[in-house]
């Protein structure tokens, strides 16, 4: 973000919170709904909780500006409260402790694996429902109950695109390279047997890097010479995303080259150029075949609050809209979760960020034996000349 | 001990078991019991750290000595179904162990060279535990029981609250008696001239051998009451970030008192937690104030007062 | 292995130009830069606002990279680390204001640059591909030798100026180079601005390959300090060394060691620790630092 790009995110904030302490100055005042965000928003990871805070921000802020929500007979102003745990699981439990404290039922995040394990004792004691984009399967399967995954698992998605790529680009040999921390070594792990399943061969399955490489050339020399078709960057942080793709291309790579994990296309854009095209990750519902007028205008708006859209922001739009939409479905849900979770299992609702019809529900029926995971359509995406192009959809049950 | 000593323990004992729990019953705050109890095992894995300032060595690796404690008692309490409250000094013991291995030949090293060591040491434990088949590897060990008799208390928060406060003012204690006793005052020997100290006769290797493992034992069962806490443990759960907190908590407690590492958790870890409120500002002005405080007292926060009051001076 | 030693030169000298700022600052003032790794990741994203974002040429980003750098360093040596050090007891006490001031930088670069990794235009296209023995891009040719360039400038510059030379005096005995007439107090600030600048210079170079992002700073700092401490703290020959050493390490190490995938790093990280225990002021240190 350029200076002036922030000096006009300061002059929107500014007059956006001049005129809506102007509008609340107004006739009536709508009771205050908080939701929580526990996430990282600063260092290393500051990318992944940041596009998850600003998504929530910028759809409260919409929604506040249309009067607010009214759930059962009362209508509410969405407050988003976060904190920043640092990517340290420690501080992740002083947050999920905090959001009890302001008396929060539901909250998004943490964004990683050992953040997410580490809260559970907490949300389940207090009562709070939480929205983890992380993908440990004991999060969600019983006697867990308390925590709904934000987005599409790598063990659902990766056998999804192999399988399309083994159907449709004739690949056999697939190579798998991964950051050496929990996640992604975890959905390196899924991806290989996913694709052993689907009877691809696994040409090299055990190289891994430091995050904070600053060339990756050594990394993928070894990983070239196996010469796979496929080239899988598990768990790829969105930083490392370009420069991996940029080493493997320029060591002279021609095959594909995929990831189970949401990227940002203006980051793929300065960071590799015309070299990452053809690169397949799984994005949220913002492709132009897609999106509806809704999501467009999020978009928009994000924008303008923020100076800069980022396309992680497409996955993460969801959860908020879930917890609005599950509360108005049953009021009484608003502090207490058990009502919730009833609810969960017959929730069904219009999803207005997708053309056509439709629908906002939970499932995860197959992957963890009970609904507890949001239903986001799986887009996955195809890079081509800075914009993202859908390559097909699947869906999640 | 003198009169006032006796008199400042009961004082500080009142404080944090029926001061603080009133405080939080009469304001609501329920979550001062986390970040407490937060503060508190920081604080005793910092007080490790204090100790290798003390014969003169900058430690930044206690967080692989408090990673190891935790999947230690982790471990034992999945595999082996051993009671957490005996696994805690286990724990200890193991890092204790580890750290006379580790610390034989690395110990000879002094200034910014034994900084570095220390600070690799902390990723060769991560990467350790991403590699070890009986860790688990990237999965980590999650779902770990309750400890018993925490679970049996109805606010499991309260339990871990009086625990680690208990074993906060026991290490402090011990500390206390550790630096004011023969040995501490060998050990201060240490810190201003080795050479000197060997030559009276010192058996120097033994006396950094001893509180190198001092050390590492607090770091391991700090390590293993968290582990309690959050019932899992990932190779992730203390890094190099963890290492230079635990050493910056010695700096702005004050490295020249005994009590510096435990004012220093406190400030340090309540000060971003009070500052969440701020958003987005809330790294900005944490790290303005930590500047500021280092311009105003270069010596940390203890040496505002007289310097001669307590504990191990310099 | 054509291509393992081009990658590991290429590595050495982006590695040992990140070094050499670091062990400066340390030789002149006794002061681990925790800063570094901010300082080299805001020297990125000045190049980045002024080549990709204002279109001016590459070679401007690089000096206002610099000269920004060369000021923050100057500013933060006068105001910080100078009261400081004169007023604490124990000089390992800057260690808390480096890393108080590598917070304020992150928190700073979040606020201006934004969480997201940052990539510019590519300053040469093409690939150099010699019978797919040795492969690698004219871009990275191009910054490796401005690298080594960089390092040799100055190395010269230490060597031959009035200013270098007084340096070399100031950190070879401090009292001594007092006595001699040096102006202590600012040899001191223009060694730290010229180690910031150093920083800033990389982070400049190297967006153009690697791109920058806010995460990179920390990891780089402790980068630098292993190759510091691996040729010996505050030696200069020591620094360029160790960061050859380093970037020959990762490059050799990550072909041989990699079918055993995980433990690559661990082997590295673990060999390293054991040639510190063994030699322990470094190739060209100073014993006991």
């Amino acid at each position: 973000m350029n200076r002036r790009s922030i000096l006009k995110t300061a002059a929107v904030a500014v007059s956006a919170s001049t005129f809506l302490s102007v509008a609340s100055l107004g006739a009536w005042a709508n009771e205050t709904l908080k939701i929580g965000f526990v996430g990282v928003t600063s260092g290393p990871a500051a990318a992944w909780g940041t596009s998850n805070v600003r998504s929530m921000q910028t759809r409260a802020a919409w929604l506040n500006e249309m009067g607010g929500v009214k759930i059962g007979d009362k209508t509410y102003d969405i407050d988003i409260v976060t904190f920043d745990d640092q990517k340290d699981p420690k501080r992740a439990i002083a947050g999920m402790e905090k959001m009890a404290q302001e008396g929060i039922h539901y909250v998004v995040g943490p964004n990683v694996d050992d953040g997410a394990a580490a809260v559970r004792p907490v949300a389940e004691q207090n009562g709070i429902m939480y929205f983890p984009y992380a993908f440990p399967k004991e999060l969600y399967t019983a006697p867990a109950s308390n925590a709904i995954l934000g987005m599409i698992a790598n063990y659902q998605s990766g056998p999804a695109i192999y399988k399309y790529l083994k159907e449709n680009k004739g690949v056999q040999k697939v190579a798998f390279v991964a950051a050496n921390e929990s996640d992604p070594l975890s959905q390196r792990d899924g991806g290989v047997a996913a694709a052993k399943a689907l009877g691809l061969d696994v040409v090299s399955d055990n190289v891994t890097y430091q995050v904070d490489t600053t060339d990756f050339t050594p990394v993928l020399t070894p990983v070239i010479q196996t010469m796979p078709d496929l080239l899988v960057l598990s768990g790829v942080a969105p930083a490392n995303a370009p420069q991996l793709i940029r080493s493997a291309r320029e060591l002279g790579y021609q095959g594909l080259i995929s990831t189970e994990t949401a990227q940002d296309a203006t980051v793929l854009q300065e960071g590799a150029g015309e070299l990452a095209n053809g690169f397949i990750s799984v994005g949220g519902a913002s492709t132009p075949e897609i999106a509806s007028d809704t999501m467009k205008e999020f978009v928009d708006r994000y924008t303008k609050m923020f100076g800069e859209y980022n396309d992680e922001s497409n996955t993460k739009v969801y959860a908020l809209e879930y917890i609005i939409e599950t509360l108005k479905a049953d009021p009484a849900a608003i502090d207490n979760v058990d009502e919730f979770k009833k609810t969960m299992d017959t929730f069904s609702a219009p999803n207005p960020y997708m053309k056509g019809d439709s629908k906002l529900k939970y499932v995860g029926m197959t992957s963890f034996g009970q609904k507890r995971q949001v239903f986001v359509p799986m887009v996955v995406n195809e890079f081509k000349d800075g914009k993202f192009e859908t390559l097909f959809i699947a869906e999640v049950d | 001990m003198t009169r006032n000593q006796i008199l400042g323990l009961a004082v500080f004992l009142l404080v944090i078991l029926v001061a603080v729990p009133l405080f939080i019953q009469v304001t609501g705050r329920w979550d001062f019991y986390y970040t407490l109890t937060s503060v508190a095992l920081l604080s005793i894995a910092s007080a490790g750290v204090w100790l290798t300032f003390y014969i003169g060595r900058i430690n930044i690796g206690q967080g692989a000595y408090a990673l190891a404690g935790g999947y230690f008692s982790a471990i034992l309490i999945t595999k082996l179904g051993i009671s957490f409250w005996l696994t805690l000094p286990l724990a200890g013991l193991f890092t204790a162990a580890v750290s006379v291995v580790i610390g034989l030949p690395i110990l000879r090293l002094r200034g910014v060279y034994f900084a570095m060591v220390t600070l690799v040491l902390t990723e060769v434990a991560r990467l350790t535990a991403l590699a070890l088949p009986v860790t688990n590897g990237a999965k980590g060990i999650t779902s770990i029981p309750l400890p018993s008799g925490i679970a049996s208390f109805s606010n499991p928060k309260l339990g871990f609250y009086y625990v680690a406060a208990i074993l906060m003012v026991i290490v402090f204690a011990a500390m206390y008696r550790l630096v004011n006793s023969r040995v501490g005052h060998l050990c201060r020997s240490l810190q201003q001239n080795e050479e000197l100290a060997s030559s009276i006769g010192v058996n120097i290797t033994y006396l950094r051998v001893i509180a190198y493992s001092i050390s590492s034992f607090l770091g391991g069962i700090a390590g293993a009451m968290f582990v309690a806490i959050s019932q899992s443990i990932y190779p992730s759960s203390f890094q190099v970030a963890d290492s230079v907190n635990f050493m910056l908590n010695c700096f702005l407690g004050g490295l020249g008192y005994v009590f510096g590492p435990m004012l220093g958790t406190l400030v340090l870890y309540f000060g971003w937690d009070l500052l969440f409120q701020t958003g987005k500002f809330q790294m900005l002005i944490y790290s303005s104030l930590l500047i500021l405080l280092m311009l105003v007292l270069p010596n940390g926060l203890l040496s505002i007062r007289m310097p001669s009051a307590k504990g191990g001076r310099k | 292995m054509e291509q393992i030693l081009a990658n590991g030169l290429y590595l050495g000298a982006q590695y040992a130009l990140i070094a050499l700022g670091l062990t400066l600052i340390f030789a002149l003032m006794n002061v681990l830069n925790f800063a570094h790794g901010q300082m080299y990741v805001l020297g990125g994203f000045v190049t980045y606002t002024i080549y990709a974002q204002l279109g001016l040429p590459f070679v401007v980003g690089l000096a206002a990279s610099a000269i920004t750098l060369a000021v923050v360093g100057a500013l933060i040596e006068k105001y910080l680390f100078r009261p400081v050090i004169r007023r604490s007891s124990r000089e390992e006490s800057t260690m808390l204001l480096a890393a108080g001031i590598a917070f304020f930088l992150d928190a700073v670069i979040l606020l201006v640059f934004g969480e997201k990794q940052r990539g510019v235009p590519k300053i040469v296209n093409g690939v150099l591909n010699w019978d797919f023995r040795l492969i690698m891009p004219y871009d990275r040719i191009l910054i490796g030798a401005l690298a080594i360039l960089s390092i040799v400038a100055f190395i010269l510059f230490m060597q031959y100026s009035r200013t270098g030379r007084a340096m070399r005096a100031l950190a070879q005995d401090r009292v001594a180079a007092q006595l001699q007439g040096v102006d202590v107090d600012r040899y001191s600030m223009i060694g730290f601005a010229l180690g910031a600048m150093l920083a800033g210079l990389v982070g400049g170079l190297l967006v153009t390959i690697t791109g920058i992002n806010l995460g990179m700073g920390g990891p780089t700092s402790i980068k630098a300090f292993m190759m510091v401490m691996i040729g010996g703290a505050g030696v200069i020959s020591g620094a360029i060394a160790g960061g050859f050493i380093l970037g020959m390490l990762e490059s050799i190490g990550l072909s041989v060691l990699s079918q055993y995938g995980d433990i690559t790093y661990l082997a590295i990280f673990a060999s390293l620790m054991i040639f510190l225990a063994i030699r322990p002021q470094g190739l060209m240190g100073k014993p006991w630092g």
